[in-house]
């Protein structure tokens, strides 16, 4: 603000001395007029009189002649003086104007008023980098799980969208380079309260760049970086970036999820979700010969996903040299020829992979007139194609951006989330299957919300301190403070305690100092339970049905009264 | 020789010489005090001012904060000037003047002696 307050002053130099030096000269001139009263007395303006008259005269203002009528000698003054003063002053007028609208003076108001922003930002929050469809995904998700995200982005169009968009928290934003240190620590990566910095500009080399100045500047901020190749993957990976965020490897794992344990799939895109969105149902995809179209960094990671749930796949390529496949059909798969060649009749899905989204278009819909039962896996490459994506109903759509922000997600919600989702994928299909069953019970069909809490002096004072004179159980955190007979529509996932995890921990677990729990549910639960879990008089209620009076002398009372009644 | 600065000495100085000029004289004399010195007092201590605006150094700062001091004092003889109107010449009024003027020229000598310490601090 300082640097601004100097910038205006310095140009505004010439132009307030102008007006300065013109004032003088009118006013000194205008007192040393002569004139005459209406008693024919000779008469002047006092040099006070003369500064008024000069300044309603130079601001346009103009009462007319005061105190007298003046004399011709004054007239001829006055029209000087107008010419004189009123010049200099929309001179000066006219620079503040300019400087107001000068790119250089408004970035630093904008850049200004942003640090100040995340200065005053008194919760922990996120720098987010790049805000494409990923990041706009991710905002959204992050805003409506209550974590607090600044933004900074290159375009200023994209900034313009994110300021149109409704969010329930002030968003911090900046457009600049993120790949500049300096707009990082404006960013606040200096500040205590920030988690981390998720880094997902469409270009590597700037995530890359953002991940190193992050572990420089503060090593213990989690990054995650986006990462579209294996080189820029293994860099990131080589100085500790924390989660490395590559969307080709995730699909290919993903969908090797949906062939083996739908369940499991499903649970993992349930928990990352954006609450309140209903949620697609999926189809499981069927086993059988695969074909794939395009064996570059999606196809690669398809086939070896496959081929770990021994699914037989063809490959056609374009180009095999280049990328290094060994037995495949060469051709861009567009034509009947090659896809007839692969056994387009015997097989029982196909994922079209290549980076053209038209030739991915053209394969899935000559392949599925070729064979109608055909399961199609379709990769969308640019988001501006979505409307002709949404005309071809493929079966699967792989968005690298929704990768992104799902994975983005299950890191940022809460470290706990993250890990319960890594035990989710140990355990069978069939446990996953029973547990969104209870989840659906009791949240209903929409994503949920999911949050984790720590009993801590500071997170939860009230059960915090409770624990140290009687046992609690998971069930008694879960009354509703409003009916301690009613329970929370609140699903626990995971209880952490001296690192141990705890999965789906029954209702009768005693909990103990330092445990994390890790909830499932709706956001109305989640506020009351965190308000409960601090409060010492709800907590009493929901615990022993009991209501403490509020003030010491009710409690006095209160206090004989049992005393009495326990005394005979 | 740089053009900036003998405006900026000019002027400092000017401020100063000014306000001795206007406040120099027995102080309940209204013969030895003109309005029109005073005038011309204020104006250039305000140009003065004006100058010394977006220096970012510390002793830039204090050199501004001299100036609107003695703007401040001269600006405020005026006005009880002014506002005295038909008994602007009454003692008791021209020596409040006065000495405010006296006020303003204590921060413009401190100004001058800033302007000197930091002409002997250049080497060259």
């Amino acid at each position: 603000m300082n640097n601004i307050l100097f910038l205006i002053l310095r140009r505004m130099r010439l132009p307030i001395i102008a007006v300065i030096v013109s004032y003088t000269i009118a006013v000194a001139g205008m007192s040393l007029m002569p004139g005459v009263d209406p008693d024919g007395h000779p008469w002047r303006l006092s040099i006070f009189e003369a500064f008024y008259v000069i300044s309603y005269t130079a601001t346009t203002i103009g009462f007319g002649e005061v105190p007298f009528p003046y004399s011709t000698a004054q007239r001829m003054w006055m029209s000087f003086s107008i010419y004189l003063t009123v010049i200099p002053w929309f001179y000066a007028i006219g620079k503040i104007i300019t400087l107001f609208q000068d790119p250089g003076l408004r970035q630093a108001f904008t850049t200004s008023r942003f640090a100040r922003e995340v200065h005053h930002l008194l919760e922990p929050f996120y720098i987010v980098c790049g805000y494409g469809e990923t990041g706009s995904l991710l905002v959204r998700a992050l805003d409506k799980n209550e974590v607090r995200v600044v933004v900074i982005e290159m375009e200023q169009e994209r900034i313009n969208e994110l300021e149109l968009e409704d969010y329930q928290f002030d968003i911090p934003n900046l457009c600049a380079d993120a790949k500049l240190p300096e707009t990082l620590l404006r960013a606040g990566l200096k500040n205590p309260m920030c988690q981390g910095v998720a880094a997902l500009t469409d270009d590597d080399h700037a995530n890359l760049a953002i991940a190193v100045a992050v572990k420089l500047i503060s090593p213990e901020l989690r990054v995650l970086g986006r990462a579209e190749t294996e080189q820029t993957a293994s860099n990131m990976a080589s100085f500790g970036t924390d989660h490395i965020i590559n969307p080709y490897t995730i699909f290919g794992d993903h969908l090797a999820m949906e062939v083996h344990a739908i369940g499991t799939y499903l649970l993992h895109e349930w928990l990352t979700g954006v609450p309140g969105e209903s949620l697609k149902s999926p189809i499981c995809p069927p086993i059988g010969k695969w074909i794939v179209c395009g064996y570059g960094r999606f196809g690669r990671s398809v086939v070896q996903n496959l081929e770990l749930e021994h699914i037989v796949t063809t490959i056609i390529e374009a180009d095999p040299e280049r990328t290094g496949c060994k037995e495949c059909i060469v051709g861009n798969g567009t034509e009947k020829e090659t896809l007839q060649q692969a056994g387009v009749h015997e097989a029982v899905g196909i994922v079209a992979g290549t980076n053209d989204d038209i030739n991915n278009l053209s394969i899935v819909m000559t392949a599925r007139e070729m064979n109608p039962d055909l399961f199609v896996v379709l990769r969308k490459n640019k988001r501006f194609n979505a409307a002709l994506f949404e005309h071809f109903k493929a079966d699967i759509t792989m968005e690298p951006s929704d990768i992104i922000a799902h994975e983005c997600l299950a890191n940022m919600i809460s470290p706990l989330l993250a890990q319960f989702l890594s035990l989710v994928r140990l355990q069978s299909n069939a446990w996953a299957n029973s547990l969104i069953q209870r989840l659906v019970e009791t949240v209903g069909e929409n994503v949920p919300e999911t949050w984790a809490i720590s009993i801590t002096n500071e997170n939860t004072p009230a059960l915090f301190h409770m624990l140290a004179h009687e046992p609690i159980t998971l069930a008694d955190i879960l009354r509703n403070p409003n009916d301690r007979a009613a329970t929370l529509p609140i699903v626990p996932l995971m209880i952490l305690r001296r690192n141990q995890p705890l999965l789906l921990p029954e209702a009768d677990t005693v909990l103990e100092r330092g445990d994390r729990i890790l909830f499932c549910g709706h956001d109305n639960a989640k506020s009351t339970t965190t308000y409960a879990l601090g409060d010492f008089k709800t907590m009493r209620y929901m615990l022993h049905d009991q209501q403490l009076a509020d003030s010491w002398l009710w409690r006095q009372i209160k206090r004989r009264k049992s005393a009495q009644t326990s005394a005979p | 020789m740089n053009l900036e600065k003998v405006i900026f000495g000019f002027f400092i100085l000017l401020a100063l010489t000014l306000n001795f000029g206007f406040f120099i004289g027995d102080i309940d004399n209204p013969h030895h005090h003109h309005a029109y010195e005073l005038y011309i007092a204020i104006v250039v201590n305000l140009i003065a001012t004006v100058l010394k605006f977006g220096d970012r150094t510390h002793i830039g700062a204090i050199h501004l904060a001299t100036s609107l001091v003695a703007d401040l004092q001269l600006i405020a003889a005026a006005i009880l000037w002014a506002a005295a109107g038909t008994q602007g010449d009454d003692p008791s009024v021209i020596v409040s003047v006065v000495s405010l003027s006296g006020g303003a020229l204590l921060a413009n000598i401190t100004s001058v002696v800033l302007l000197i310490a930091e002409t002997i601090q250049i080497k060259r």
